[in-house]
């Protein structure tokens, strides 16, 4: 009996040992466990975010009518992207590069978007002008299958660039068909009055800081995709403005622009490769307006001329991007014709076409070699300028997107 | 005259673009589309990246970072609220 009691006990305490053992351990694992939990619940990022983005370029370039060979870029682009909430984006890019052997650094653009529903979101600042798609969507360098842009864009271009103002955009649905838009305010285009350029009088100066008037240039675009893949996209674009400054004889000139757009892109199993087709159209109309003409030193002569600019371009790629060597699946074969007129009768007239062949070699999804060829048509023998935009050329360049 | 005929056009133009964006509002804000309800965020993903550029790796970013991204090119590339959903949530899926 005594045995018995004895054997009880110490199985009660061997018990009573071991649950302690285990119930210790247990807790000391959830201990561990709650510590786990809270550093990850210490790294857990917040609503605000901030990512870099951005492209750079870099590359060598020869132009036949200068016979000079080249190399040029090293260009920057950093882009800032600032989340500070669901519904509210910052975002500005600084551009940074070397020009006629100077640095230069500039703010691409700076604005800031708040998401006001599912399909309109409002944007206040320096935006990219929905003018087209050419601007706001294909130039940057890792996206342009270019190392040039076509004829008539970019800073010194005639079409819209960046501005300031607001704009409000979207994309949505009528029943199956999806649409995007954009209408907006900004400052909008200044007439060149020939203050600082005599030769450019008549022509429209883009990207102003300041306005030169109180009027506002009205502007928007709509596209539409026909197809249900969004393989097809159009586009219409237009934008009306006061171009002439308030305290001058122009300050009643206004100009109206238009653009028609398309993008096509499409995977082609038969031929193992995607197409990539873009083109855009413009039309830049300014109200006729008698100037001072440059080249009478009493100042009385005046001049005036139909100012009336055009310019297109159209680009086709191939890609074989589902042939089974690597090698070639990384080979982009593209193409693009641009053209340009500006008015007769203007200092700045020009009319120039050129094409551009370029074979691409892409080393990741953001990372390509170009190598190009411009060849130029009509016009550029007349042309006084440096044959830097324009000319027989060959570029090799090397963009990054990250 | 001439120049009155401009104005009036250009007035014409201004109330087209007024109508059609406010159409566009009321008809989106009550619109639902079928064919894009049953695409996937990788369909979606191949669709709207390619019509500028090649489609982004997955492993380009982390989660956090996608977020980021994809709420920017929501605005840049005007894609809807639906498509920008479910393009991140496969990103990070598949990432």
């Amino acid at each position: 009996m005594k045995n018995s009691i004895q054997l009880i006990l110490a199985i009660a305490f061997l018990g009573a040992f071991v649950f302690n053992d285990v119930f210790a351990q247990d807790s000391g694992q959830i201990a561990e466990l709650k510590q786990i939990k809270q550093d990850v619940e210490s790294l857990k990022p917040g609503k605000s975010r901030f990512l870099l983005r951005g492209y750079a370029h870099a590359g060598l370039e020869y132009h036949d009518e200068d016979d000079e060979l080249t190399f040029v870029g090293g260009a920057f682009n950093p882009l800032f992207v600032y989340q500070q909430s669901d519904r509210l984006l910052f975002e500005a890019e600084v551009e940074m590069k070397f020009e006629e052997n100077e640095f230069e650094i500039g703010l691409e653009f700076a604005n800031i978007s708040y998401i006001l529903n599912e399909t309109l979101i409002i944007r206040a600042g320096k935006i990219f002008v929905p003018f087209g798609i050419f601007t706001e969507r294909l130039h940057p360098a890792w996206i342009n299958k270019f190392p040039n842009f076509p004829l008539g864009y970019g800073h010194d271009g005639i079409l819209p660039g960046t501005d300031l103002g607001v704009e409000l955009r979207g994309a949505a649905h009528a029943g199956n068909l999806k649409y995007n838009y954009s209408i907006y305010a900004i400052n909008g285009p200044q007439l060149d009055e020939g203050a600082e350029h005599e030769d450019d009088i008549g022509k429209l100066i883009y990207g102003n800081i300041r306005d030169n008037n109180k009027n506002k240039a009205i502007g928007g675009r709509i596209g539409i995709f026909p197809f249900s893949n969004s393989s097809l996209e159009l586009g219409f674009s237009a934008q009306f403005a006061k171009v002439g400054s308030d305290n001058s004889e122009f300050n009643d000139i206004g100009a109206n622009l238009y653009a028609f757009d398309l993008s096509y892109i499409k995977a082609i199993p038969a031929i193992k490769s995607v197409i990539d087709i873009k083109a855009q159209t413009n039309f830049i109309n300014v109200d006729d307006a008698d100037y001072p003409d440059p080249e009478d030193p009493t100042g009385v002569e005046t001049f005036t001329f139909n100012n009336k600019s055009e310019a297109y371009f159209i680009q086709g790629s191939i890609r074989p991007s589902f042939v089974g060597n690597r090698f070639f699946q990384n080979m982009e074969l593209a193409m693009r014709y641009s053209d340009i007129q500006t008015p007769e009768g203007a200092h700045w007239h020009t009319e120039e076409d050129q094409l551009d062949i370029g074979l691409n070699y892409w080393l990741d999804w953001r990372t390509v070699l170009k190598f190009t060829f411009r060849k130029s048509g009509q016009g550029v023998d007349e042309s006084e300028e440096e044959h830097k935009e324009s000319g027989n050329a060959f570029f090799v360049h090397w963009a990054i997107g990250f | 005259m001439k120049n009155i005929q401009i104005k009036e056009l250009q007035l014409w133009a201004m109330v087209a673009a007024l109508i059609l964006f406010l159409s566009t509002v009321v008809i989106s804000c009550s619109s639902t589309s079928q064919i894009s309800a049953a695409k996937g965020g990788a369909q979606l993903w191949g669709e709207n990246c390619l019509r500028c550029h090649n489609a982004p790796s997955p492993e380009t970013f982390s989660d956090t970072e996608w977020d980021v991204a994809v709420m920017h090119m929501r605005i840049r590339a005007n894609l809807t609220d639906e498509e920008a959903d479910k393009v991140v949530d496969w990103l990070k899926t598949a990432n």
